[in-house]
């Protein structure tokens, strides 16, 4: 198996209500078996991208001086 | 200076990646904590190992009573992983199967011993079968609802209502801290991570934390790139301000540095994190800002250095969503209150430590699988501010001129200055701006004093357009463990004025006592044994006081003050919870 395989996927419907899914794939459609999400990886991968949206600190570097004047 | 614990755990089946972590933190010239599951002490090369990094980096070795595998042991177990959740005679027949085989092994006992969660009865057993314990990492700050529904309702840990940092654990329930010598059981725990204080109260505690694999499994890293590892660890180290020393832990399991289910990315990201996370530790340690230790070195030190019963605080400020809200948490071995600053100042959960609540888990006991200590008040479970119905389980500051009401839970103040002491703590909040539908404002100045005993002074200071305000205090509690109501039978609520004592029993029809210029409302909970007492501070003349009972669709109670501004503007209440 590829590297590639290994990588698992969680469902981006239920991981944006804080809930760990695993997808499973079938003929590159990936599909969750709690919520009716199913889309490509390119879609799901998307999708990630849409939940961290909100992170807008994800890549800030907040010092200890920083911190004290936040 | 920050104290630090790197914990490992041994995996027989990932062993090549424990090396690697090992040798990782060793390259950095710092030392962990080690610790062997029962099963690896049949492994001679594991032990051998282990005694090589003992001597060799000054590493301890301890146990990990995580996972309970292994000769003899199968047949107990059945495949349960955690010790808190079995029976006691189950908890010590393994227990005492580990130890045994620990010391058969090494010809002596661990003074450091691991699982995610210790009960009181898993402790005292611990304690009897090893009096030397010292160090035990005890219980995951605030994983409980969240992690079991994050988990699709399949990881059952509930250990909320804990304190975040290292304390010395009540025999009657580990995870309130010992107010003497008598109240305590012996050894220090440590959490199983430092969390943030933020995030893990707004939502699951498992992604934000001393963790980087976590913060993948949150999604808040971009690849490789992940600022959010090293800002919380700086957030840990600014809590030096205020407590005069900081402890923070990383605690990597093999599991989460290779192909996992938790992340969407290779283990090479997962590596890369955590490498610069120990390489930061270093950056501080070499610049004389750190000290690592052995979990059981941490214990002595803290024993020796920690007064039993001092209070702490952390001043949270969230960094990840770029809101910089303010929480306050304050713990002593009475209380533990979060203020929520952005809420104007709410208190957004209370523990009463003071109702001294005894609590084990297993099959045998009452509380099963929850070991959290149970809350009076938690805006987050219990609605809080309200959206569409009713409100919920917080405090706050209602304004009322012309008919027209605002609740300060609308308007956002930032914690302008924190002391504390072994007296306890004072917080002064940020002005919060009050505008009224008609145009006239008032600024409203918030100071929280939090004192061991249970009692909590609140002082509200009030310019500008005051007059004909009139300003109550809301306290609105409920008893629990989880986001589920729990029978509030038994509770008993009671207003006093000068002349008497009004009482009633509560029985959800939403009935209210009231009286004017009332000395105290009270509320008696006996889920919690505790009763709640608002009462004015010296010198403060309340107008009014209620207490109400709710109904099934809001089942809180509540209890007011109300206070004239044309009488004065400044107005000082006690809340004081004993048992
Ligand atoms: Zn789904």
């Amino acid at each position: 198996m590829s590297d590639h395989h290994r990588v698992t996927k969680r469902c981006p419907v239920c991981f944006s209500r804080d809930i760990d899914v695993l997808l499973t794939s079938r003929d590159g459609i990936w599909a969750c078996v709690k919520c009716s999400f199913n889309g490509t990886e390119a879609e799901i991968r998307g999708m990630y991208r849409d939940i961290q949206k909100k992170y807008h600190g994800m890549i800030e570097r907040y010092t200890l001086d920083d911190q004290r004047k936040l | 200076m920050m104290k630090l614990n790197i914990f490992h755990r041994t995996d027989p089946g990932r062993y090549e990646i424990f090396k690697q972590q090992q040798d990782l933190v060793h390259s950095l010239g710092m030392k962990t904590s080690i610790f062997l599951h029962y099963f690896d002490l049949f492994q001679d090369h594991i032990v051998a190992d282990a005694l090589a990094y003992q001597e060799e980096f000054g590493d301890e070795i301890g146990l990990a009573l995580n996972r309970l595998e292994g000769p003899g042991m199968d047949d107990i177990s059945r495949g349960l992983e955690h010790i808190w959740l079995f029976d006691e005679e189950q908890k010590r027949q393994l227990m005492e199967m580990a130890l045994s085989k620990f010391k058969a092994v090494f010809g002596r006992m661990p003074t450091a011993v691991t699982s995610y969660h210790f009960d009181s009865s898993a402790l005292r057993i611990l304690k009897e079968i090893v009096p030397e314990v010292e160090g035990l990492v005890g219980g995951c700050f605030e994983e409980g609802v969240r992690v079991f529904h994050g988990c699709n309702h399949s990881w059952y840990l509930f250990n909320e209502g804990m304190p975040w940092g290292p304390w010395f654990p009540a025999k009657g329930h580990t995870l309130r801290p010992a107010a003497d010598e008598q109240d305590w059981s012996g050894v220090v725990a440590v959490p199983h991570l430092a969390r943030d204080m933020s995030l893990s109260y707004e939502g699951r505690n498992d992604f934000w934390a001393s963790h980087p694999p976590n913060v993948i499994r949150g999604m808040g890293n971009d690849a490789s790139f992940c600022p959010y590892d090293l800002n919380l660890i700086d957030q840990y180290r600014m809590q030096a301000d205020f407590n005069g020393h900081t402890y923070y832990n990383t605690f990597v399991g093999t599991q989460w540095l290779t192909w996992n289910h938790n992340s969407e990315y290779p283990p090479e990201v997962s590596w890369d994190l955590y490498t610069k996370q120990l390489t930061y530790f270093k950056e501080l340690k070499d610049q004389g800002e750190l000290d690592d230790l052995t979990l059981t070195e941490y214990a002595l030190w803290h024993k020796e250095n920690r007064p039993m019963a001092e209070p702490e605080v952390y001043l949270a400020k969230e960094m990840l969503y770029q809101s910089h809200k303010h929480y306050f948490w304050h713990i002593d071995p009475d209380l533990r209150v979060l203020i929520d600053a952005n809420q104007g100042g709410s208190i957004g959960d209370l523990r009463a430590y003071i109702g001294r609540v005894e609590k084990a888990t297993g099959p045998d006991t009452p509380s099963r699988e929850n070991g959290a200590y149970p809350y009076l008040i938690q805006s987050q479970y219990r609605t809080g501010y309200p959206n569409h119905s009713f409100d919920g389980s917080r405090t706050t500051l209602k304004l009322v001129k012309n008919g027209q009401e605002v609740d300060l839970c609308t308007t956002p103040t930032k914690v302008e200055s924190i002391e504390r002491s072994s007296a306890g703590s004072r917080v002064v909040l940020s002005p919060a701006q009050i505008v009224f539908p008609d145009g006239g404002t008032v600024e409203v100045v918030t100071t929280y004093a939090i004192e061991p005993g249970g009692k909590i002074t609140l002082t509200r200071s009030l310019s500008g357009d005051t007059e004909d305000i009139l300003a109550t205090e809301y306290f609105k509690g409920a008893p629990g463990c989880t986001e589920y109501p729990i029978d509030l039978h038994g509770i008993q609520l009671q207003v006093t004025d000068a002349e008497a004592t009004q009482e009633m029993d509560y029985l959800y029809r939403r009935r209210r006592l009231e009286a004017e210029r009332p000395e105290c409302v009270v509320a008696i909970v006996p889920q919690v044994n505790s009763r709640v007492m608002m009462a004015p501070a010296k010198g403060a003349q309340p107008a009014s006081g209620l207490a109400r009972e709710g109904n099934l669709f809001e089942p809180y109670f509540v209890l007011e003050l109300t206070y004239d501004t044309n009488t004065s503007t400044e107005f000082s209440t006690c809340l004081i919870i004993t048992a």
